[in-house]
């Protein structure tokens, strides 16, 4: 049988170098970033359907539950943790006002698809951000504040 | 859920791969993983070894090649929604594409992926075997082009041999006046269809004169409906007798979401929406 159970790998995660760690084959990314303390990704469903395990991988929002830690070698993670930067504290500061974190347990990938929907830089109807959003599974709020939120954004940064 | 162990190989390039996956039949390719991963979480697959070729360079290219528009196997569904080649000669893939499930998933999901998976839910097998695609297949002999309407034998079963790898897929640029239309239907924006339809269209919509339809998420793979087709050219558009003749010609699969009865009407539906699609 070719390939190993483990293999070793390197990558950063919000700018922290992470080199040589040992991961199991089968471990999801989401798995192993929860193992070192990035807690701020959830895990709904590890089926890419509920969406709360969104992360940033080399730039790109992905499913951390739909990729392997191995996979990660070499990439350039950012969790709910590291979205510290001028835009996504604006973005956070949305989704407090408009009351659009409720429980939290979505947030962390809202907030990620937020962040890929502000880089695209388009104008968005409500319908639209509700498409965008469809990913994403919220259990609280009924998408009406997340709406809010994410259109005020739009408008600030537009 | 967890997947049960597998070993993982990160293949430095296509022969490694082709090598590896000839000598172990248990083992799979692992692309974009988006289908897969959910797979293995769920247990419903459990491989002794995934060979990953993400990181092999020089297979996401999408270019003109003769008279077709190549889309390299691991060309994202991102990669091709926003590439000009493929919005120039085949703008009906961007629509396609923003149904397959949400953005990052489109961002890891590879075209050559989804049509060697095989789901019969999927959007592109069925665009395959519509646009009488050719998908290029690269093993230990070489390569070799198989046409996507003899590739899928059955759920998620293709005729592609254990040492094989899917590289490329050859759409035939479409000629003028000809058109690819297409419409689906689901209960939430990018889940899995219910069912769904893509016409290739030659003619007007008052003057239709070569259809071919193929549909998705009916049954254990993309459904040629070729005498519902002719049918509908000769008589235009009856809901009785073209699910009369649908029943006959697919064998609809229910289920958790659709009985086989819902399926056979929704596609009998689909056949008007996606016809209303086309130009006067």
């Amino acid at each position: 049988m070719a390939g190993n159970n483990s293999v070793n790998i390197s990558f950063t995660v919000n700018g922290e170098n992470f080199n040589n760690v040992n991961v199991p084959s089968r471990q999801h990314l989401a798995d192993y970033l929860r193992s070192q303390g990035f807690t701020g990704t959830h895990l709904g469903c590890e089926q890419g359907a509920c969406g709360a395990c969104t992360i940033e991988m080399d730039g790109k929002a992905v499913r951390s539950c739909l990729v392997l830690a191995s996979q990660a070698n070499g990439a350039n993670l950012k969790t709910v943790e590291g979205f510290d930067d001028e835009m996504m504290e604006k973005v956070k500061q949305n989704f407090l006002k408009h009351n659009a974190f409720q429980c939290g347990f979505c947030s962390p990938g809202m907030l990620m698809t937020t962040k890929e929907i502000l880089l695209n830089k388009k104008k968005l109807t409500r319908d639209e951000i509700r498409s965008e959003i469809s990913g994403n599974y919220c259990r609280c709020t009924g998408y009406q504040s997340i709406v809010d939120a994410i259109e005020e954004c739009i408008n600030e940064i537009n | 859920m967890k997947a049960a162990h597998f070993s993982y190989h990160e293949a430095l390039n296509l022969q490694d791969a082709i090598k590896i996956k000839a000598h172990d039949d248990e083992s799979v390719i692992l692309a974009g993983g988006q289908s897969l991963l959910p797979a293995l979480n769920m247990r419903l697959s459990s491989p002794t070894c995934l060979i990953d070729i993400s990181k092999i360079s020089g297979l996401n290219e999408i270019k003109i090649d003769g008279q077709t528009l190549f889309i390299g196997a691991l060309a994202t569904h991102s990669d091709v929604m926003n590439n000009k080649t493929v919005k120039n000669n085949m703008p009906c893939m961007f629509d396609i594409l923003k149904m397959v499930a949400h953005p990052a998933i489109r961002n890891k999901g590879t075209h050559g992926g989804s049509i060697a998976y095989g789901d019969p839910a999927a959007e592109l097998p069925a665009l395959a075997v519509a646009t009488n695609a050719e998908i290029i297949v690269s093993g230990q002999n070489g390569d070799r082009s198989i046409n996507a309407k003899d590739f899928y034998l059955g759920l998620f079963e293709t005729t592609i041999n254990q040492d094989e790898i899917v590289v490329g897929i050859k759409y035939p640029l479409l000629k003028k006046g000809q058109k690819i239309v297409f419409d689906e239907v689901c209960r939430r924006h990018g889940d899995y269809a219910m069912a769904g339809l893509i016409a290739n269209v030659m003619g007007s919509k008052n003057d239709i004169k070569d259809l071919k339809l193929v549909f998705f998420a009916t049954g254990d793979k993309p459904d040629v409906a070729d005498k519902t087709a002719r049918l509908c050219l000769e008589n235009g558009y009856d809901y009785d007798k073209l699910k009369n003749s649908l029943s006959t010609e697919i064998d609809f699969a229910g289920d958790l979401n659709s009985s086989s009865e819902m399926k056979l009407h929704l596609a009998t539906v689909l056949i008007k929406k996606v016809l209303s699609k086309l130009e006067i």
